[in-house]
């Protein structure tokens, strides 16, 4: 992992209309941008697309290629759209129904006469039951009846399910019936994939373990054959460069590792937007920021305290539960493409239902009528009518008439005010999820920079920060392309956790270090697997603790680098300090229990240093026209600044629009904008 | 909306400003609600989640919460005791009165909490937090034993008391209280997490009122109730002509040897408006099936029924004014005297939303069938170590099947959970045989029932004492529209060993041994349309996922199936589909019929 021997990296974002790709030279911190169409029938064309386009301006071959660095929704979409593959599931006798019974709840904001219970992905007719029992120590009660094994492989060869998981009851404790189920399936199915709970996702609860194992499988064989199609191409235009895939924990791994857990790629796409806008943060100097990347049809919103992301296991992908380590992520459906539509009773409800990109907002003019958040903000001129770079036109008639149309009318409003409220109600609902991730988790949001991305993200970030009370706000110079950056940036990183349950008053100081020590030895070996030397490696260790009697626990870091009876007691008053500050009280007269130990494993590459930004000609070159915007007070023209002509140091009062080629800021009046050394755009209040 | 009722001009929550409240108003409940959950204490509530939450403006009209129709009308019984003009900022309140709260909490183990909140020294409205206590002393561990023949058998009765006075708790009270329970730790660790809760609520609130100024919050509180009021009521108006309807049904047994007892409902739909009267219902019961209904139930369970089109509608006080009068009927079955005992009222309480939706079948709109209502069983005994164990757990039921969809299979009540296995093991000193989809309990139909589960549970005490409440042997769910009532359910012990038997459906002191195996099977939802109306597909789908048998799909269904079980046999089963048994009744149980009583 030498410096000289990584100089350039690349990454690769791929989206559901664009592929963005970053090229950057370690050594002289130069970088170059690239944007390919995305191919979805093999994303992998759009792939190689974008990189030869980006080798190419940078006259470089594949050969000087030293990572490449990727985020793939691959995972995320076949989940969402119920398209991955025929899955068996093996369980332990008796429990067929595991996944149809779920947590047998009816969500507590529907109606019950209204609710339909959403369809499986793995029907139960694919369920298989299995003679076999452990008790809750792991100790057999009934052995694993081998010969019905035999029987379910071949049935299952027969029938050309080769996409197998495996959960049986108390396998978090004792794994042993689980590997050898997997081994007699591969002796009579050896085409066979199989995954494990037990190497999945070794935590209690069988609904959520045997959910998140099927999922597994579910995208397993998409996700190995689409990286090793990349592997291929890559190695076929002579680059050597190890592909690094983005997990949704925030790090990255090899495609090897990707290929053994593929479910852990569900949020690769976001988590590396999350990474972008942390490195963004600490570029601008804020080590507390909320991120918000808003797309065409959903905002992903994370929090990074102090350099920090905030990892969750209690995470969620289309409504199936799949607590593995992920950043915690709170996505809303509400873009630029989300649909305002007003409902019999007079409600107005914008998302979760999206134009899409075909036919897109009304202004398109592809066939689009509906009206969409981007129709508004064309109608209240918070964008121009042109795209930068002569792109398309927008249709200023076509906005109106569908806000007119569909929102207008129905509420009895002007246009205008329709289109505001329309803006307001997807604020409003951008806010509620970054309450979610804040103050949910005890953090207010009045004390973090908000960092806007994504394509629509500059347009609401301001908005957005009045509301929530935060007083600064980050546009980075890229905002289209952070996630490509947050590729560029990240590090290789493996979570591994472990069950130690431990009860006062006897905390058994002694077990946990010797768990600490079979996480960290697990470790070791990934980071050798990984080839990462040994000055790169880091290791950090956290426990999750909870009063005796709850069922929820708080992660939280060790405190100390021993592990004794002094490093115990203080990482329990960590956790006191914790529970009051999320939920508003400590409990110092009940008895707290460790419940799991994890070991977080990274292995850091040299750190890439932003661009520096030039600095640019007078303010008065920048602006390149004037446009009437209406705003809350009234009707108002004002400059439109081209954002490559804002040079570093420029300083200017708003309201304003700031055009880029991916994107529009929006400057209400009241707000102060000034461009940093690195290129970002941070707009104070007041 | 009009400001003409009004002699002063106030300012009005404009329309969008209106929907921004009301997601603001949502996300607040999510807060509390997930604040109980991560850190209440017992099982019942952390991990089945048996709590609420709920918002309510300063008259204690309900704006937001949760979509069941049990809310009752938890704030104003605090008025008979505290005049709003007494209360103050950081005062809390509480009680679990039942008969003290006119039926707001309908039995004693649900304690209310509420604080109000207060904006620049006005009362901006109030938020609740609303948990079920797994013990509050009584006759038995868990409190509401089907055995219990009063309600002072049922635990301790907290009137509405003031906890807090300006952010200083009574402590006294809540130890009180601890002292009145078998599990004080598990008590003690929930009613903080409910406290916490309202804290939080009442945070939210002052900051929206900061936001957008309480005289918009307040109006936004009203335009809300007035918007789920006239969805409700343009919905009715268009399913249901003027006249008068009646629907009735039937409790089998008290479990303490009396009864059937009849639940009879009328409609009375005219230009004076909208009545509900349940006055002909049969006497009150001397075992704890009485539900003392507050009149704000029978209102929820239509309007939440009218407002099932659209999700953007909260259920609150405004969609309950759809109905204008409910009449009950004093010492009756839905209106019992102090101090009947009541813990049982779940049973009830679904047969009572079912019988609501047989009024509106019966009236000419089209419904669901009947759920099955939930079923729920107490085992208590010492543990491996002597120390004492109550595991009360809640087993999922089939509901009803609609005129646009299957009825849910496996569910409970609303937004409530099952305990993993993996959790049962470890908590509780049983082993859990086998736990799955009850097949055929779900009543054929065009669209099926949903289906009931299967749970065996082995006791690993020494002994377990249990408790049982399981309905429907004898009146399982009705079916509509051609459909066919759902399956019965029952609770064996041993099945197939020869010390078989099977359990009272409500009973109480069964006791269990070492060994013995307790089996649960739940009954289904009711069926709606004719089932040979049913596509073969979906009658191959549900025989192969384990839902219907074969022998069902053919006799039930008409569907033949292929001797392997994997096709369906289109010229045997268009045969046998030629024989399509006539329907001459709206609902059926046992048989087509008009009526069921």
């Amino acid at each position: 992992m030498e410096t000289n021997m990584l100089r350039f990296a690349i990454a690769v974002d791929t989206g559901g209309t664009f592929t963005d790709v970053t090229l950057f030279d370690r050594q002289t911190g130069q970088s170059w941008t690239a944007k390919a169409p995305s191919t979805p029938a093999d994303p992998s064309i759009g792939f190689m697309d974008g990189i030869a386009s980006a080798l190419t301006q940078a006259e470089l071959t594949p050969e000087d290629l030293a990572q490449v660095f990727h985020g793939t929704t691959v995972a995320t979409n076949l989940i969402l759209e119920g398209k991955g593959a025929k899955v068996a599931l093996l369980t332990t006798a008796g429990f067929q129904h595991v996944l149809e019974i779920g947590r047998q709840d009816i969500p507590r904001n529907a109606n019950m006469f209204a609710w339909v219970k959403p369809k499986r992905p793995v029907p139960p007719e694919q369920v298989f039951e299995v003679p076999e029992r452990l008790d809750l120590d792991g100790n057999v009660l009934e052995a694993l009846d081998t010969e019905a094994v035999r029987r379910i492989a071949r049935d299952l060869r027969a029938q050309g399910i080769d996409a197998i998981a495996i959960c049986f009851l108390h396998s978090f404790t004792e794994p042993k019936h689980e590997r050898q189920t997997r081994d007699i399936i591969l002796e009579e199915h050896p085409d066979a994939l199989v995954s494990l709970s037990s190497e999945v996702l070794r935590v209690f609860r069988e609904y959520e373990r045997s959910m998140a194992t099927a999922l597994n499988v579910y995208v397993m064989q998409a996700v190995t054959q689409y990286v090793a199609n990349l592997q291929e191409r890559l190695t076929g235009v002579g680059a050597a460069a190890p592909l690094l895939i983005m997990k949704s924990n925030g790090g990255v791994v090899s495609a090897a590792e990707v290929q053994r857990v593929p479910a852990h790629t569900a949020l690769s796409g976001p988590a590396a937007g999350v990474v972008g806008a942390r490195f963004v943060g600490a570029a601008a100097g804020f080590d507390d920021v909320i991120g918000i990347d808003i797309g065409g049809t959903s905002a992903d919103i994370c929090l990074v305290k102090d350099g920090q992301h905030t990892v969750s296991g209690n995470g969620k992908v289309g409504g199936w539960p799949l607590p593995f380590p992920m950043l915690d992520i709170h996505t809303v459906g509400t873009g630029g493409g989300s649909i305002a539509s007003v409902s019999n009773d007079g409600a107005l409800t914008v998302g979760p239902a999206s134009a899409g990109a075909v036919p897109g907002p009304a202004c398109y003019g592809r066939g689009g009528g509906a009206a969409t958040v981007t129709d508004a903000h064309l109608v209240l001129g918070h964008v121009p009518p042109y795209l930068l770079g002569g792109g398309m036109r927008l249709d200023v008639g076509a906005a109106r008439g569908a806000v007119e149309k569909n929102v207008a009318q129905p509420l009895g409003l002007d246009i205008e005010a329709a289109a505001r409220g329309v803006i307001a109600i997807s604020n409003n609902d951008m806010v509620g999820a970054i309450r979610v991730i804040s103050i949910e988790r005890g953090h207010d949001p009045r004390d973090f920079a908000l960092v806007a991305f994504g394509g629509a993200g500059p347009l609401h970030g301001v908005a957005l920060a009045d509301l929530l009370g935060t007083r600064t706000v980050i546009i980075p110079p890229h905002p289209g392309v952070l996630s490509a950056l947050g590729l560029l940036v990240s590090q290789l990183r493996t979570d591994y956790a472990r069950t130690c349950l431990q009860t006062p008053p006897d905390y058994n100081v002694a077990q946990i270090a010797a768990t600490f020590g079979e996480l960290e030895a697990e470790a070791d070996a990934w980071f050798q697997r990984e080839q990462v030397p040994p000055a790169a490696r880091k290791l950090s260790r956290h426990a999750s603790l909870r009063y005796r009697h709850q069922g929820f626990e708080l992660r939280l870091p060790w405190a100390g680098d021993a592990v004794d009876g002094l490093a115990t007691e203080a990482t329990l008053e960590a956790f006191h300090a914790l529970h009051e500050q999320l939920y508003t009280f400590a409990q110092r007269d009940t008895p707290v229990e460790i419940v799991t130990l994890h070991v977080v494993a990274e292995g850091h590459f040299d750190q890439i240093e932003p661009s520096v930004w030039p600095s640019g000609g007078s303010l008065a070159e920048a602006v390149i026209d004037h446009l009437p915007v209406s705003f809350e007070a009234g009707r108002q023209t004002v400059p439109v600044y081209d954002r490559m002509k804002l040079g570093a140091g420029a300083e200017f009062a708003g309201p304003g629009l700031i055009v880029q080629l991916d994107s529009t800021t929006l400057i209400p009046e009241g707000h102060h904008v000034s461009c940093d050394r690195f290129g970002n755009l941070i707009i104070a209040a007041g | 909306m009009s400001m003409g009722a009004h002699t002063a001009p106030e300012p009005v929550c404009d329309a969008v400003t209106l929907d921004v409240v009301l997601g603001a108003l949502r996300a607040t409940q999510s807060e509390m609600e997930a604040l109980i959950e991560r850190t209440a204490m017992s099982p019942f509530i952390r991990e089945k989640k048996d709590f609420f939450v709920a918002l309510f403006d300063a008259d204690g009209d309900l704006i937001v919460g949760a979509y069941r129709p049990s809310a009752g009308d938890p704030v104003r019984p605090i008025f008979e005791h505290y005049p709003v003009e007494d209360m103050r900022p950081g005062d809390l309140y509480w009680y679990n009165d039942c008969y003290g709260s006119h039926g707001s909490v309908s039995h004693s183990p649900d304690q209310v909490f509420l604080a109000p909140v207060f904006v620049d020294g006005r009362l901006l409205g109030f938020v609740q937090s609303w948990a079920h206590f797994a013990d509050i002393g009584g006759m038995r561990p868990g409190s509401i034993s089907p055995d219990c023949v009063d309600i002072f058998q049922e635990g301790i009765i907290v009137p509405p008391v003031r906890l807090a006075r300006e952010g200083e708790v009574n402590e006294e009270l809540l130890r009180f209280f601890y002292r009145n329970s078998r599990f004080p730790d598990l008590i003690k660790g929930d009613t903080r997490a409910c406290l916490a809760a309202l804290r939080l609520g009442e945070r939210r609130l002052v900051e929206l009122a900061g936001r957008f100024g309480s005289e918009v919050v307040a109006d936004a509180f009203r335009q809300l109730g007035a918007r789920s009021e006239r969805a409700a009521k343009a919905r009715l108006g268009k399913i249901i002509r003027n006249g008068q309807y009646r629907f009735s049904d039937e409790i089998e047994t008290d479990g303490q040897g009396n009864g059937p007892f009849r639940m009879a409902m009328e409609l009375r739909v005219g230009d004076n408006g909208v009545v509900l009267d349940f006055s002909a219902s049969d006497d009150q019961a001397p075992g704890p099936i009485n539900y003392l209904l507050n009149p704000a139930v029978p209102r929820a369970m239509l309007s939440m029924y009218l407002l099932a089109g659209d999700p953007t509608l909260p259920l609150n006080s405004g969609a309950g004014r759809a109905v204008d009068e409910v009449v009950l009927r004093p010492g009756s079955l839905l209106q019992p005297l102090w101090p009947a005992p009541l813990g049982q009222r779940g049973l009830t309480m679904m047969r009572l939303l079912s019988a609501t939706m047989g009024l509106i079948n019966a009236a000419g709109g089209e419904s669901t069938a009947a759920n099955c209502p939930y079923v729920i069983y107490f085992a208590r005994g010492l543990d491996g170590n002597g120390e004492p164990f109550l595991l009360t757990d809640g087993v999922g039921v089939g509901y009803g099947a609609r005129p646009f969809a299957d009825g849910i299979d496996a569910v409970y009540y609303i937004a409530q959970e099952n305990y993993p296995v993996e959790l049962m093991e470890h908590t509780f000193p049983v082993r859990i045989r086998g736990y799955g989809i009850h097949r055929d309990s779900g009543g054929p139909g065009r669209w099926r029932g949903g289906c009931g589960v299967i749970r065996e549970i082995e006791v690993l005490a020494e002994k377990a004492t249990i408790a049982v409440r399981v309905d429907g042997a004898d009146s399982p769910a009705w079916g509509v529209g051609g459909g066919i009532n759902g399956g019965a359910g029952r609770a064996i012990v041993n099945p197939g060993r020869v010390d078989e038997r099977q359990l009272d459906p409500l009973s109480d002191g069964n006791e269990l041994f070492r060994g013995d195996v307790m089996r649960l099977e739940t009954g289904g939802g009711g069926g709606w349309g004719h089932p040979f109306d049913r596509p073969p597909e979906q009658v191959l789908a549900d025989v192969r996922g384990g839902f219907v048998s074969r022998d069902m799909a053919e006799e039930q269904y008409g569907v033949v199936l292929s001797p392997d079980g994997l096709s369906v046999e289109a010229a045997a089963t268009e045969t046998r589909r030629r024989k399509r048994p006539a329907v001459d009744g709206l609902f059926h149980r046992g048989g087509y019929r008009d009526e069921l009583t």
